[in-house]
């Protein structure tokens, strides 16, 4: 597998959302997720994959429940957190 | 503008929500459960417990098991056991084993999808999770009668039966069952009925004196010192142990009666606060109830009720009350009846529940009689005595 660019990754305005929306509930389901981006379930199962891929999030199988969630362990996640912190706390000011 | 004046120090301890952390005379029962579920912060992966806390509304059962459930949780983060407390009422989740579980693994996973799988799974859910985060629950099921209904045995089997279906992981879930009546369990078969049945914590009805301890308790944790008098403390208790022995009832009483002390300016909370809480709660006064009264029983209710108005006191002797009579029969142009046909008045009065009379030994002399006003408001009362014996003039 091949890491992808960062402008790759970040050029999704809907990918931003998921992390933005992640970051905000802690974890999601599929539905629970594309329900809140205003998106249908293949939609939001396709960028999900493209950053599961690049380690940004993870996912956990409860029966038939995929709970998606950041991954902590990733650096590129801890960039990600930083970067939706300092931006919304910027914004606030 | 006045300053704002409280009988309160802080009244959400009066919430029915709130769990004091002294439960009165419920110290052996809390002991216990605890003794119950000792193996929980010792070996819990080895054993599951099932509970049943039964007795009447008030009797304390749900604030028992959330104390319980308090320090249970306190005591495993001391000793690091992965421990929850989950306290559930059924009614709320309308007896329904799929909301009920969903409110357990809400715990663990707050987002959790509502829908999209039946309760079964949900179950299976719930293990993995514990399972992965080796963690145990107690499981607590309020108002377990309104499962029962709902789901019927089923519902109960599942949830007692569980560990035989992972016969070789870890024990995770162990139940507490609050209801009033032991009959529902008959519902339910025979397995899952001696399953349930082995630990039974039955509440008995608090007494007259035990609901004074247990009000007096929360008035020091409510109230502004001296804000409530020993003989109010004990009219709420009695009213309470006429409801069947219901503190709650109580308590909700004492916190009504604190804001009718508020609403009059007052710096404690007197007895003509009670009865204008217990009339406000329960229609304590039939206007028909009055009208069926004699004249010498309106008059001399009509005595009383002056006497309540003015005396903060919450009972009078008889012969205070037997001297304002006369007077209120001079004021209506009649005798008074002799004492002995008042002493019969007095009684019936107290049999339809306006009044109450307390026979009372006094040292040497013999005994003499209390009358109190429990439920209705003197000024009420004279009110409605009034307009009731105008008609009669007429």
């Amino acid at each position: 597998m091949i890491a992808m660019d960062l402008e790759d990754i970040f050029s999704s305005r809907l990918r931003m959302k998921t992390l933005k929306l992640l970051d905000k509930m802690h974890e999601l389901n599929v539905s629970g997720i594309a329900h809140r981006l205003g998106v249908n379930y293949g939609v939001a199962t396709k960028h999900l994959k493209v950053l599961e891929e690049e380690g940004i999030i993870q996912h956990k199988m409860f029966g038939r429940i995929r709970l998606y969630r950041l991954n902590e362990n990733s650096p590129k996640t801890k960039a990600v957190q930083n970067l939706i912190e300092v931006w919304e706390h910027a914004n606030k000011q | 503008m006045s300053h704002y004046r409280s009988v309160f120090k802080d009244e959400t301890r009066l919430d029915i929500n709130y769990i004091p952390y002294a439960l009165p005379h419920r110290e052996s029962e809390l002991r216990l459960l605890k003794e119950f579920f000792s193996f929980a912060l010792q070996s819990p992966e080895k054993m599951t417990q099932r509970v049943i806390i039964t007795g009447d509304v008030g009797t304390g059962k749900t604030a028992l098991s959330q104390r319980f459930g308090t320090e249970i949780a306190h005591e495993a983060t001391k000793k690091s056991v992965n421990l929850y407390y989950v306290h559930v009422n059924c009614r709320e989740y309308r007896g329904s084993l799929f909301l009920i579980l969903q409110h357990a693994v809400s715990v663990f996973h707050p987002n959790f999808p509502k829908r999209g799988y039946a309760a079964e799974e949900l179950l299976g859910m719930l293990m993995q999770m514990l399972d992965e985060e080796n963690a145990h629950i107690i499981l607590t099921l309020d108002e377990f009668e309104s499962l029962v209904e709902n789901e019927g045995g089923e519902a109960v089997y599942k949830l007692t039966r569980l560990h035989e279906t992972r016969p070789s992981k870890p024990q995770r879930l162990s139940l507490i069952c609050i209801l009033r009546d032991l009959k529902i369990i008959e519902r339910l078969d025979a397995s899952t009925r001696s399953s349930l049945q082995s630990n039974i914590i039955n509440l008995q009805k608090y007494s007259k004196q035990q609901l004074v301890d247990i009000l007096a308790a929360r008035a020091v944790l409510a109230f502004k010192p001296s804000a409530v008098p020993e003989d109010t403390l004990e009219m709420i208790a009695e009213n309470a142990f006429s409801e069947n022995g219901n503190a709650r009832f109580g308590i909700e009483l004492l916190w009504r009666a604190g804001k009718y002390a508020n609403a009059d300016e007052l710096d404690t909370v007197t007895a003509e606060c009670v009865r204008k809480a217990v009339s406000s709660i329960v229609p304590a006064m039939r206007r028909s109830d009055l009208e069926n009264l004699n004249l010498h029983e309106k008059l001399f209710l009509l005595g009383v009720a002056r006497i309540f108005k003015q005396n903060k006191n919450a009972s009078v002797t008889l012969a205070e009350a037997e001297q304002t009579y006369a007077v209120v029969c001079e004021e209506f142009n009649t005798s008074p009846v002799s004492h002995t046909q008042l002493w019969k008045y007095l009684r019936s009065l107290s049999a339809i529940g306006i009044l109450k009379a307390d026979v009372i030994a006094t040292g040497t002399r013999g005994r003499s009689t209390n009358v109190s006003l429990p439920r209705i408001p003197a000024s009420e009362l004279e009110k409605e005595l009034d307009n009731l014996l105008e008609d009669e003039k007429t």
